[in-house]
């Protein structure tokens, strides 16, 4: 199968690899690039692991081409610290003791990073709804939530 | 999961995706989201040479309103489709079906609504791994002559599962389909064969382009309804959608319509009959009810996540809750 050229920004970085039609979006960050906080969970879009922004929007990177995100700006958990500081999301998610084993953070957070973008004071119907396709298996989304709400209320999503 | 190997196409112009849909054929279905498709295509339930990507073709974007109807491209995402003014305006009942696929995370950005619409048929005994797939005899879309589901059925019962269908249907959508041989409109009802191993009437060369919606005369009263047993990433187990225009009291117009059930929106003719031109009555909603039951029970086979009886009885329930509160009971 013939590689064809693609041309993304990944956290700010304008990126060009050579990839086949037949790859998604989350081999090309995991396995050419090296973000391996994009994490592959069921593979077929029901969890939410694999979740990267394109252009600002949650995306499932397992259900989306690599081809599909030429010229896009894609960001993954690794792009979130800036100048050596957690995101406030990040931040809020270890205060709130939010993370247990770690598989679904990456998603939850870039999901939450999204929402609070589009809506810096999100109800918690809002939250929940922004949320309900990532999945934790550890345990309960009490502390997920707490960890949103908390960053919603003492207004830092704007900083991130 | 690994994908299948295929070449990839993404034109620039509907010309030029036409063009090589007219060459390809069902080798290379369309790629709008790729919600549905790639799933697919993981399982292996097809094995296409080419993606069509219509990622670059804009005359399938957006959304037009015009005086007597709205225009939708079948590329529009789910997304902005619920953020549109217009939609929101005069049919909140498709915003209502729109944020009720999956979760946003996996239709809202990516997914579309020419894409939710054409969404392949779904059946527990089919839409699994190409290993599970490997333990079962052929059915009629895996190129045997049986449904696995239901023994002498001529045809597949795959479940229609787009969260859109019966909305579009209640809303007498119009389709605009292009392909080689120029371009045609059909009403949504009519895109749907009810067998599944061809779900669509959709010719290999052609391409969905616009979803039309008449502008209703007067203010819709509405319902959509959907049981899942996940709602944030489970495709509906009975949805239904009733749209009611009430004059003075009395239901000048209504229209009731089920969905996944079987390969193909069903409305309910018999229960409009019940409804049209009379005072809104609480006796209406069980006699919708009952009328789903009996419509259901024809319908329903065990190919779901849930039993027939389970089913058909929700599908009593979803009609009745429709009728309900569309008619402000």
């Amino acid at each position: 199968m013939k590689k064809q050229f693609l041309t993304m920004t990944v956290n700010g970085n304008e990126i060009d690899v050579a990839v086949t039609p037949n790859t998604t979006l989350l081999e090309v960050l995991r396995d050419d690039l090296g973000f391996t906080g994009v994490k592959e969970g069921c593979s077929e879009g029901v969890c939410g692991a694999c979740t990267v922004l394109m252009n600002g929007a949650p995306i499932r990177s397992c259900l989306t081409l690599a081809l599909e995100a030429e010229g896009a700006f894609v960001t993954t958990i690794e792009g979130l610290a800036a100048r050596g500081q957690l995101h406030p999301v990040q931040q809020a998610f270890i205060d709130q003791g939010a993370v247990q084993c770690g598989f679904c953070t990456p998603g939850m957070i870039l999901s939450s990073k999204a929402l609070l973008d589009r809506s810096p004071h999100p109800t918690d119907e809002e939250i929940k709804t922004a949320l309900a396709g990532n999945f934790c298996r550890c345990t309960g989304y009490k502390k997920i939530l707490d960890a949103v709400r908390s960053v919603a209320r003492e207004g830092k999503a704007e900083t991130g | 999961m690994r994908l299948p190997s295929f070449a990839y196409h993404a034109p620039h112009s509907l010309d030029q995706a036409l063009k090589i849909k007219g060459e390809l054929g069902a080798q290379a279905p369309v790629l709008a989201g790729g919600t549905d498709l790639i799933v697919n295509l993981k399982h292996q339930l097809s094995s296409p040479a080419a993606l069509i990507s219509l990622r670059n073709v804009k005359e399938l974007k957006g959304i037009q309103a015009k005086p007597d109807s709205l225009i939708i491209r079948a590329a529009t995402t789910l997304m902005e489709i619920r953020s549109n003014e217009a939609i929101q305006t005069h049919f909140p009942i498709l915003v209502k079906a729109v944020e009720s696929v999956g979760a946003l995370g996996i239709q809202g950005f990516r997914g579309t609504i020419g894409g939710n619409l054409c969404s392949q048929p779904r059946c527990i005994l089919y839409n699994q791994s190409r290993f599970w797939r490997s333990g079962k005899a052929k059915c009629h879309r895996t190129g045997g002559k049986e449904c696995l589901a239901l023994a002498g059925s001529e045809s597949c019962n795959s479940i229609c599962s787009g969260d859109t269908v019966p909305v579009l249907v209640a809303l007498s959508a119009q389709l605009s389909i292009a392909g080689s041989g120029g371009q045609r409109t059909l009403p949504v009802a009519d895109f749907f064969t009810s067998k599944g191993e061809s779900p669509f009437n959709l010719a290999p060369d052609e391409i969905v382009t616009e979803i039309r919606l008449p502008i209703p005369w007067a203010p819709l009263s509405w319902s959509y309804q959907r049981i899942s047993l996940r709602s944030a990433v489970d495709f509906p187990l009975v949805n239904a959608a009733a749209v009611a225009i009430i004059n003075k009291e009395k239901v000048d117009s209504f229209r009731l319509v089920l969905s996944a059930l079987g390969p193909a929106p069903v409305a309910l003719k018999e229960a409009e009959a019940v409804v049209k031109g009379k005072k809104p009555d609480s006796a209406m909603v069980r006699e919708a009810g009952e009328i789903a039951l009996r419509a259901a029970e024809g319908i329903v086979v065990e190919n779901a996540s849930t039993s027939k009886a389970y089913r058909v009885k929700m599908a009593a329930i979803v009609a009745g809750r429709a009728v309900e509160e569309a008619l402000g009971l």
